[in-house]
């Protein structure tokens, strides 16, 4: 499709700028950036993780700026992205080293460490709290001390560092074995997707992309959309240490390494049973692993991650969900939202000759019928 | 005590223990910026489990500093806008690179530090471990 510019409006968009700013603030109160850090963690987590930036505060100003709409507040933040230098690469972060906030399996009842519910909404009656209505800083204050000064009757074991519950599974030979692939990952903000795609660029698309349209494929897949049947090994919810190495170095001394904080993350670990053909034709069902992993507390996100990574490990054309251009190239917040809302902008060019075109098929339909 | 573990110390623990040990330095040497804290981004690099290769995660935003003491280099770099800590980060850096006579101290107040980040985890552990379950599978005879 050919582009052409317009021009003119500049006052009417200055007005409209302004109109913009008075929606925003039209009640004459203004909601500090802080209190949306303190009150709204999941729209912040969702936002991080469809912006692959990692910063509450940031995320929080974006939200305030886009008025709440996440679609707008993940373009912003994907925008200031571009402008910072990129310093370093972490080390690789492993899973393992999660200091684990929520972690359950709905695969097995029984696991090495327990199943931590932490906090989740899983087993609340959604009825709205209008408590909620007339609750104050006091209020909230109140309960937080009272909270922090609960204790328990008895120290209660356990520890926060878990193992993996998969690896009961590896260790029955019921998961293939395979080793550690340092192969460096590929990275889709610096070079464009291409197809096949690799699987560090699959997972990295995956792990950006838009909750909602995430999570909508991943429903398809299961409704009949596609070819699986997935059961949550493990999901865990905590925080991932991030480290660097000291810059210019040549050792690989991991004590020597810079800590520089810990990020809040989602790791889900989907089952899925799968055939596979051993020796003489002869079929034995195995599981494989459907990973997913996002930024801060997306459960139903990295749920869905890890059912579509299992699709895209496995192309089907007879499925849209196994196609990994249908599905990698739809689910970005920034290139859907950016299209469809572009749809909005000028097109009167393009439209006019359109319109010349069914005015002339029409015309000429007439003239056919006038002549017989 | 070696970076790693010093460093996880200085960020998670008590902001008074990084004033405390940056402004011994600051009191007794000259430090030269070498680079203002400024921001920037860390590409986390992760590994998935299902076929154990890596991937990107996505970025962390960051501030980072560099100053020189004693002609030695540091490094301060930590999550965040957090100016002031990366600024003194990176002086503790240097002054241990350097072997400053007055880091020999150092390591007890880290450990001292290091035991009360355990100590307050181990509080904020009993709480999560509240909510650990116990299902039961109902018969359905």
């Amino acid at each position: 499709m050919g582009y052409v510019a317009v021009k003119g409006g500049t006052l009417a968009i200055e007005e409209s700028i302004k109109r913009l700013k008075y929606e925003r603030i039209q009640r004459g109160q203004t909601i500090e950036v802080g209190r949306i850090q303190a009150g709204m963690r999941g729209l912040i987590d969702q936002v991080m993780s469809e912006s692959s930036l990692y910063d509450e505060a940031l995320a929080a100003l974006a939200i305030k700026q886009a008025e709440g709409n996440p679609e707008e507040a993940v373009f912003l933040l994907r925008a200031f992205r571009s402008t910072v230098p990129r310093k370093h690469y972490s080390k690789v972060i492993e899973s393992q080293d999660m200091k684990v906030e929520r972690r359950i399996s709905a695969s097995f009842k029984d696991i090495p460490g327990g199943q931590i519910l932490g906090a989740t909404t899983d087993y609340t009656h959604r009825l709205l709290d209008f408590q909620l209505m007339t609750e104050t800083d006091n209020s909230v204050q109140e309960w937080l001390h009272h909270y922090l000064s609960e204790k328990s009757d008895q120290e209660l074991s356990g520890e926060l560092k878990l193992p993996k519950v998969l690896d009961y599974l590896r260790k029955e030979g019921l998961i293939s074995p395979c080793e550690n692939n340092d192969r460096e990952p590929d990275d889709v903000t610096r070079e464009s997707l291409e197809f096949p795609s690799t699987r560090s660029q699959r997972l990295q698309v995956l792990t950006r992309g838009q909750t909602g349209a995430v999570t909508s494929f991943a429903y398809a897949v299961i409704r009949g959309y596609g070819d699986l049947h997935p059961t949550v090994g493990e999901l865990r919810v905590g925080k991932l240490p991030v480290t660097v190495a000291p810059p210019a170095s040549e050792e690989n001394d991991v004590e020597n390494d810079y800590y520089i904080g810990g990020v809040k993350a989602t790791e889900v670990e989907m089952l899925m049973p799968f055939t596979v053909e051993k020796e003489y034709g002869k079929k034995e069902m195995e599981f494989e692993i459907g990973y997913g992993l996002c930024l801060g507390q997306n459960e139903t996100k990295a749920i869905a991650m890890g059912i579509l990574d299992h699709c895209l490990e496995h192309p089907n054309l007879e499925f849209p969900s196994h196609n990994e251009e249908f599905v990698l190239y739809h689910i970005d917040s920034v290139e859907s939202t950016g299209f469809i809302s572009h749809l909005k902008m000028p097109h009167y060019v393009t439209f006019q000759s359109k319109l010349d075109s069914v005015r002339k098929t029409r015309k000429a339909a007439r003239e056919e019928v006038k002549n017989g | 005590m070696k970076r790693r573990r010093r460093t996880e110390i200085l960020i998670n623990g008590s902001r008074t223990l990084v004033e405390q040990l940056a402004q011994t330095i600051a009191d007794n040497y000259r430090v030269k910026v070498i680079q203002e804290p400024e921001h920037g981004l860390v590409m986390m690099k992760v590994r998935e489990t299902s076929k154990k290769s890596l991937f990107y995660l996505g970025e962390a935003f960051v501030t980072e500093c560099k100053v020189q003491v004693e002609g030695v280099v540091g490094m301060g770099i930590v999550i965040g806008d957090q100016q002031d800590l990366a600024y003194k980060l990176a002086i503790i850096d240097a002054a241990i690179e350097a072997q400053l006579a007055e880091t020999d101290e150092w390591s007890k107040l880290l450990e001292s530090e290091e035991e009360k980040i355990l100590k307050a985890r181990k509080l904020e552990d009993q709480s999560i471990l509240k909510t650990k379950v116990q299902f039961e599978t109902m018969d359905v005879s």
